[in-house]
């Protein structure tokens, strides 16, 4: 079974849920997950290291008299997966009972899994070929303009396979690939640097990649931070990139409809369901099934069924986001939002693909509008996901006068609240992105907002 | 394991090549408004291969462990390296270092292998109750107590032969409280590297407790007013700023590409009350080993004296391109990675005033407790946030705030000291370079002036 012996992942989570069994266990799952990566580093402007990873590894869900025991290993012979669903077993016994455990989740019908999650051009790449890639969106950046340089960067390309069993019958099998690349620039003229510029791609296929335009986004983006002044504080209106819309608003959002925040009380929304929480033309909806989509499978972590929800429609909060345990705690149906990190992670809740309903207005429209503001491409701070309160550093940030951008500014502070924010929405761009948190967003324009330069 | 790896790298004659095996056992236990979340126990095993041919490194691993494995992946990584040499500029040559053979082993008092874990569940337990009895306005607490048993093997063709086991007990306690309509958080930690005793020692109801108190307080105040003001910053806020926004400017393949201490040598640039050092052997510290990832014994590395550059922390390869000697700071997260420069307990030494001093002098400013996040570049430029600032006017401590951020330029920080206090606590981290690691932060209270952001 070890070695290059295993071909079926989900023998291995069967044999594991037959072995709890028969120890006595109320309820167990498996969950195998077998991974090829690729990593190349650039540090320095130079190719750093490049590392080829295999791996691979168990993780096992015990269930006895309400009381949860997980354990995990990467080694996957008969010896440790029997060791390991002792241990499991054993947590469980040891640990107290959760009077509100109701049940793993029971087998349904699953969707077809959506076009482009595998892509064989990306499970077959050579260590070579993934050298290759990064070297092209270097070299573009080198051709961009001679006084950029390249800080550092990084290339994932990822295979993984994944296996869910448990004993009411789940036994699932899926398969996925991705690539990410991101590259920081920085332009250095007359002796002065420019602010680090990040730009970065992701997909689910290789065709859907280009680290050509990685390369040369992240050079301009440098370049254009060239000669930044600083501006005396004000409030004025802020245009966020969908990176930093991502981080500053939808990071809180995502938190505030985590079911397992809600149920504890770490979220401000808890009881607003069917109230206004935002202005009246935000529309959010979790897609899991989304054909490409960088969150997509057709299952989640649990093997329950992935599915679409409206999280908030025309401003109004809608859904929460649900595993099964928070699920059977509110007596509902799970939404199919239980993730992991790998095989040594519990799952937990998180949104699929969070995709934000685009406006009408190109970024020059929106640009044309702002009196006085600044565009904001990086965020370097804190954004508390609870309170919604964000406070920290705009980088690659753009002063705009009359609806025009007129310089760069020089390390500024930004600093809000994303609740209050979301019914500050003046415009939301028509140009969705894939960010890297699983963020489908265009840029977003909101108003009254401190900005602070030293 | 360790007689498998040599094995493997007898039948090799590279220029250079090391493997290195890494077994890591993990417990720990997550315990959420008083609900178990996660008791988890796991094993993770495997072994690593980084060659260096003709100049170029190569780096290769896996989890299955057998000859034939180890010996394709000691293929792989000289075959990385061969194909990826046409692309890289610089040809690596690394630092003579001799090779030891040696064994270490953190000194415990309770072994974690021979304990029940029956205790810990009930620990984390009674502190959270604690948390959540300590007021009503506690909204939401989350606790976690952690023991990471590390078991490294360390064999190179020049001869090293290198058995570590390192172990850390640790845990930490977030607060949610919620009072007039706001929510605040507040965070603090424990641990150390040691056995069980270190729970004892300091335990993590204390931490919760205090983590409480603080969360309650802060809940129903104001976000601080924002400016340019003198602040005592407390022990663990000076400790970050030590790691992340100066440390980090010393680590050679930073210097290397320009970070703000490049071309600073032997030059001023901090107060000459400002010491700062990165002791690989702190005792008992989070980030302690013996010998580094590359087998290079760890020392202690005084990076500013006085307010003046000394030295720079190295690896092998970045020792031999500086013309210095090795200082045992290559580090790898797990034998998924190749070591990189990182720090190991970073600190500002004590200096001699009381807190009570240094806060004496302020007319206006701030006392910044409890560390949030932050952020920092390596030309120096930092952003933290810290939980709570306590305005002082005339020296007396008023009214807090909560949330603030600070930034600025570190440099400008620490040439801003005016007074270093003698109090010193060495506490926890995790610091994230590309991958992360365990390190110690630490130092005394010090006064300063910088940006305090608010809204």
């Amino acid at each position: 079974m070890e070695g290059d012996k295993i071909s079926n992942l989900i023998e291995i989570s069967e044999l594991a849920v037959g072995n709890s069994k028969k120890l006595g266990v109320d309820e167990v799952e498996g969950f195998v997950q077998r991974q090829r990566i690729i990593e190349v580093l650039l540090e320095r402007g130079e190719i750093q290291s490049e590392r080829v990873k295999i791996r691979r590894g168990i993780g096992i869900r015990a269930i006895k008299d309400k009381s949860v025991g997980f354990s995990f290993a990467s080694v996957l012979d008969e010896e440790t997966i029997r060791e390991t669903c002792k241990d499991a077993f054993s947590l469980a016994r040891a640990s107290p009972k959760n009077p509100d455990w109701v049940s793993l989740p029971l087998p349904k019908r699953i969707p077809p899994a959506p076009n482009g999650l595998y892509d064989d051009d990306l499970s077959n790449l050579t260590s070579d070929e993934a050298l290759n890639i990064v070297l092209e969106g270097y070299e573009t950046a080198k051709e961009v303009d001679p006084r950029v340089s390249i800080d550092e960067g990084k290339l994932i390309v990822s295979s993984t396979e994944i296996a869910i069993s448990n004993s009411h019958g789940i036994s699932l099998y899926d398969r996925g690939t991705s690539i990410a690349f991101y590259l920081i620039c920085v332009a250095k003229e007359k002796g002065k640097a420019s602010s680090f510029a990040y730009e970065y791609d992701i997909s689910r296929t290789l065709k859907g990649f280009s680290a050509r335009k990685v390369g040369e986004l992240a050079a301009k983006k440098a370049l254009l931070s060239l000669g930044a002044k600083s501006v005396k504080p004000f409030r004025g209106d802020v245009i966020l990139s969908p990176d930093v819309a991502s981080e500053i608003l939808f990071a809180p959002l995502i938190s505030s409809v985590n079911a397992d925040n809600v149920q504890r009380g770490r979220s401000l929304w808890a009881n607003r369901i069917g109230e206004s929480v935002s202005v009246r033309n935000l529309t959010i909806i979790d897609d899991g099934l989304l054909p490409y989509g960088l969150g997509s499978s057709p299952f989640d972590a649990e093997g329950v069924p992935s599915q679409r929800t409206i999280v908030i429609e025309n401003g109004v909060l809608k859904s929460f986001l649900y595993d099964s345990y928070t699920a059977n705690k509110a007596n509902r149906e799970s939404t199919g939002n239980a993730a992991r990190e790998g095989y040594s992670s519990p799952p937990y809740i998180s949104a699929s693909n969070l995709l934000v309903s685009p406006g009408t207005k190109s970024l020059e429209e929106m640009i044309s509008e702002v009196d006085r503001g600044v565009i904001v491409n990086r965020f370097s701070g804190k954004v508390s996901n609870e309170s919604g309160e964000f406070s920290g550093i705009a980088k690659q940030a753009i002063y705009i006068e009359d609806g025009e951008m007129r310089f760069p500014l020089r390390e500024t502070m930004i600093s809000g609240n994303t609740f209050e924010s979301l019914n500050k929405i003046a415009a939301i761009g028509r140009d969705r992105r894939a960010t890297m948190m699983d963020v489908y967003t265009p840029p977003i324009l909101i108003e009254e907002i401190t900005i602070t330069s030293k | 394991m360790i007689d498998l790896l040599e094995t493997c790298l007898s039948r090799i004659n590279e220029e250079y090549a090391e493997m290195r095996g890494h077994t890591r056992r993990v417990l720990s236990v997550v315990v959420k408004d008083g609900q178990i979340e996660a008791v988890v126990k796991g094993l993770n095993r495997g072994v690593c291969a980084r060659a260096l041919v003709d100049g170029s490194w190569g780096f290769s691993s896996t989890t299955i462990i057998d000859k034939k494995s180890l010996h394709s992946i000691l293929m792989d990584a000289r075959s990385l390296a061969y194909s990826s040499k046409p692309l890289k500029k610089r040809y690596v040559k690394i630092a003579p270092v001799k090779p030891h053979v040696d064994e270490y082993e953190t000194r415990m008092k309770k072994d974690p292998r021979s304990e029940d874990i029956e205790c810990f569940v009930e620990e984390v337990l009674d502190a959270d109750s604690e948390a959540r009895n300590y007021s009503e306005k506690v909204a939401s607490t989350t606790l976690n107590l952690s023991i990471v048993d590390d078991e490294i093997f360390f064999v190179n063709s020049e001869g090293a032969r290198i058995k570590q086991r390192i172990v850390r007990c640790f845990g930490a306690a977030r607060i949610i409280a919620r009072s007039k309509g706001n929510i605040a958080s507040a965070y603090e930690s424990v641990g150390r590297q040691g056995g069980l005793e270190v729970f004892e020692e300091t335990s993590l109801r204390d931490a919760a407790l205090k983590a409480a108190s603080r969360a309650v307080r802060i809940a129903p105040k104001r976000v601080v007013p924002g400016g340019y003001y003198n602040v005592v910053l407390e022990d663990k806020i000076v400790g970050l700023l030590a790691h992340e926004a100066v440390g980090h400017t010393a680590e050679a393949d930073l210097v290397y590409v320009g970070s703000f201490l490049s071309n600073k040598m032997g030059e001023k640039v901090a107060s000459e009350m400002v010491t700062l050092i990165d002791d690989g052997l702190f005792p008992y510290g989070f980030g302690t080993m013996k010998y580094d990832d590359e087998g290079v014994p760890a020392g202690k590395t005084v990076i500013i004296d006085k307010g003046i550059v000394r030295s720079f922390m190295h690896s092998r390869e970045t020792a031999s391109q500086f013309g210095a000697a090795p200082t045992g700071n290559a580090r790898a997260w797990s034998f998924e990675y190749d070591p990189i420069i990182r720090m190991r307990n970073t600190y500002i030494k004590p200096g001699d005033w009381t807190v009570e001093e240094l806060i004496e002098d302020v007319k206006d400013g701030y006392l910044l407790r409890g560390v949030g996040g932050g952020q920092a570049d390596f030309n120096g430029e930092f952003m933290f946030t810290v939980q709570e600032a306590i305005r002082v006017r005339n020296g007396e401590l008023k009214e807090s705030y909560r949330g603030a951020a600070m930034s600025g330029n570190a440099f400008d920080v620490l040439s801003n000291v005016d007074g270093v206090g003698r109090d010193f606590k060495m506490h926890i981290g995790i610091c994230g370079k590309e991958q992360p690691n365990y390190v110690g932060i630490g130092g005394p209270s010090i006064r300063t002036r910088l940006l305090v952001g608010g809204r």
